[in-house]
């Protein structure tokens, strides 16, 4: 199994090794819960079953002044623990956002692109200031990851991360993967629509706004979506993701197969979308 | 009369875990010097447990059974939702119930400088939201003569 949307932000390790980090992530980026071991991460993997986790950073350098994990971070994590996979983030307001990622990507061997326009205050219809990233993304074969729809940040604006806006750059750059965060909630209707016409759009699972994962998932994918849509048409666009740690990943995956979805759309979305999309070599 | 306070950390390794900490405990007591008095041993959450019972496998099966059976995992509990307070979901509700079941803390006498337990009891820290770096504290109180 493969955890696409997980933060690095309860890592103490880390947190004591970089001053700021721990102010950043409570202030910017609305994490409360006391930093835990290295350890607690990885035990946590095993107990969900999970075998690799995406470690996802944002740099809001422009919009905060800070970076909740920086790219060099997530590097030394991947380093020391080979089930992690890093994405970078660079902040697409700075002129520096393109070099920034390439040396991420070609130097520091991250696979992907994490964009929250939330947290960094920009807009997703804003062409003039992401072309020349999702140019450079195609040029590097990398997926972006966006956070869509509501933003547990305390500033985040959501206005920002309505998936719609994004449709003419999924149409300009169509070998580009875009993997919509959160299925967008709350404008779940819009990213299934993008994900259902758009072969280069996905959805990731790490939906939360009430209930327990098992309510939020039944409720988004059964209830809004459908059963028969995601088993037709969406099985090989959705990919597990938690959020962890917002929430646990052992009652995220728990939820997850709670659906009783197809053996097919489980095995697809636990793990199969998730390796085609990122290469990884068959285990 | 003499207070000593020792905080103990450990990694749990599972969700839900009993972890016999009597050897500790009767250390703690052992090195403080009380010859008579109490000890309390206590957990610092609200999603483990301190407990005793007897130390085999089987009744640690029937108890985890037991809890997860009077507090299941699918019923619905207004315990979950979004934390502003923590920046996380809180939808651990049955880790919380089933810590209120069990308890959060025992205790003992202390008598010529040993902890007074029948043969048969064990001291359990129970993890119920685990995996996660846990601590929980002994107190001696008693006097060293």
């Amino acid at each position: 199994m493969i955890d696409f949307h997980t933060h690095p932000v309860m890592i103490k390790e880390l947190i004591e090794s970089a001053p700021d980090l721990f102010r950043n992530i409570r202030e910017v980026f609305g994490f409360f819960f006391p930093p835990q071991p290295l350890d607690c991460f990885l035990l946590e993997m095993d107990e969900a079953n999970i075998d690799k986790a995406i470690l996802l950073p944002i740099d809001c350098t422009s919009a905060h002044g800070c970076k909740i994990v920086s790219n060099e971070q997530v590097a030394q994590l991947v380093e020391k623990q080979s089930r992690f996979i890093g994405f970078a983030s660079v902040d697409p307001s700075l002129p520096t956002a393109v070099k920034d990622l390439e040396r991420a990507v070609r130097s520091l061997g991250l696979r992907g692109l994490k964009l929250d326009p939330s947290l960094q205050n920009f807009k997703l219809d804003n062409t003039n200031l992401l072309n020349p990233l999702f140019e450079i993304c195609e040029e590097l074969h990398i997926p972006i990851l966006i956070h869509c729809g509501m933003s547990l940040t305390p500033s985040g604006l959501a206005q920002n991360a309505q998936p719609i806006l994004l449709e003419k750059s999924i149409q300009k750059f169509p070998s580009v993967n875009f993997i919509l965060a959160h299925f967008a909630w709350p404008w779940v209707q819009e990213a299934t629509m993008l994900a259902i016409k758009y072969p280069n759009v996905y959805l990731d699972t790490a939906i939360l706004y009430s209930g327990t994962p098992q309510d939020a998932l039944k409720q988004v994918l059964i209830n809004q979506v459908g059963f028969n849509v995601i088993e037709r048409s969406l099985s090989h666009k959705i990919l597990f993701g938690s959020n962890y740690p917002r929430v646990d990943m052992r009652r995220s995956v728990r939820g997850f197969l709670s659906l009783g979805l197809s053996n097919h759309s489980t095995q697809a979305i636990l793990h199969e979308n998730a390796s085609r999309i990122l290469s990884l070599p068959r285990s | 009369m003499e207070t000593i306070i020792t905080k103990v950390n450990i990694q749990t390794q599972h969700e839900l875990q009993f972890i016999n900490i009597t050897d500790k405990v009767k250390e703690v007591v052992e090195t403080s010097g009380v010859l008579n008095g109490v000890v309390f041993i206590l957990t610092l959450h609200t999603t483990t447990a301190i407990t005793v019972n007897e130390c085999l496998p089987d009744i640690e099966r029937d108890l985890s059974d037991l809890v997860q059976k009077l507090v299941p995992d699918d019923k619905s509990y207004y315990h979950a939702r979004f934390l502003p307070t923590d920046g996380q979901m809180a939808v651990n509700a049955p880790s919380h119930l089933r810590s209120a079941l069990l308890g959060f803390q025992v205790f003992f006498p202390i008598q010529d400088g040993k902890i007074l337990t029948g043969a048969r009891q064990t001291v359990y820290f129970i993890e119920l939201d685990g995996p996660q770096f846990r601590s929980y504290v002994i107190q001696v109180i008693g006097n060293k003569v």
